[in-house]
């Protein structure tokens, strides 16, 4: 199965982005290919690390914002 | 739950009739991604808070002058406008190079926050910069790719617009991105999440349809 649906396929799945029919064939897909299923959990774990990288500016970088949505005049 | 939640479009409704709380909300739900999308660009604490500052800034300015063309796509307009940004500030710092890349800052911040252990926290922070270090030397084309989708939450189509290719070449390019991704911390001998045994397939299925 691996081989007739593509990686591009795939992480349009993992990044939520198929309609409804397509994911629906590719969680058929997952439940009999363990080599899918195994890409699968490798760009899950992927989108997972890269999750921890994200980082929230400083406080006073949030404050000079809405500071100045505050005082901006149309 | 996150149906309760305001979409974006009626937080910019409320925030051009005058509701500053709805900015606020638009702020705390699409700060970190754009923080992160040009600090993995710039890889400088203070410019990426800076230019953080700048993206939302020039955010204000559109809407509030009643530019914004509102096609339920905010946090990816938010996204390009720090991508842009970001790339600008980067080619400058190139031409005149300086010396402050502080992927640590964060790591005096963490260690208070965190109920982990000290050791732990650096473990992972080093992990993080090592991380953000290979997705530095990925090509730019696919590097930007999977800061556009994956931090600037930006769908594959749209990539492919921004960026002037087909869709299949966005998604090509993600996929190789993420090949030598793990290419490369095979050969550092990163792990992709500590906090992981080997791939648990059936969780991992769960966890995404749950999300």
């Amino acid at each position: 199965m691996i081989q007739t649906l593509p990686h591009p396929t795939l992480l349009r799945y993992v990044y939520n982005e198929l309609p409804a029919n397509e994911q629906q064939e590719i969680e058929d897909a997952l439940l009999h290919d363990s080599e899918l299923a195994e890409a699968c959990a490798e760009m899950l774990l992927a989108q997972r690390t890269l999750d921890g990288l994200a980082r929230a500016p400083r406080p006073a970088t949030t404050a000079t914002i809405l500071q100045y949505s505050r005082t901006f005049l149309r | 739950m996150e149906s309760l939640q305001p979409s974006d479009s009626a937080l910019i409704d409320l925030y051009l009739a005058g509701r500053e709380s709805a900015f606020a909300q638009l702020l705390q739900r699409h700060q970190a991604r754009v923080f992160t999308t040009i600090h993995l660009v710039v890889r400088d604490e203070d410019l990426a808070n800076d230019l953080t500052q700048d993206t939302f800034i020039k955010a204000i300015r559109t809407l509030k002058s009643g530019r914004y063309q509102d096609e339920g796509k905010f946090g990816s307009w938010l996204c390009r406008i720090a991508h842009n940004l970001a790339i600008d500030a980067f080619r400058r710092a190139k031409r005149a190079p300086q010396t402050s890349l502080d992927d640590n800052i964060g790591l005096a911040n963490s260690l208070h926050l965190s109920e982990e252990s000290a050791d732990d926290v650096l473990t992972r922070e080093e992990s993080h910069a090592q991380l953000r270090q290979l997705i530095q030397e990925l090509p730019a084309a696919q590097k930007e790719v999977l800061l556009m989708r994956h931090y600037g939450d930006m769908s594959f189509q749209e990539i492919a617009d921004a960026t002037g290719v087909s869709i299949n070449t966005a998604l090509g390019r993600m996929r190789y991105a993420l090949i030598n991704l793990r290419k490369k911390m095979a050969a550092y001998s990163l792990l992709y999440d500590t906090n992981l045994t080997p791939p648990d397939v059936a969780s991992l299925r769960l966890q995404r349809i749950a999300s």
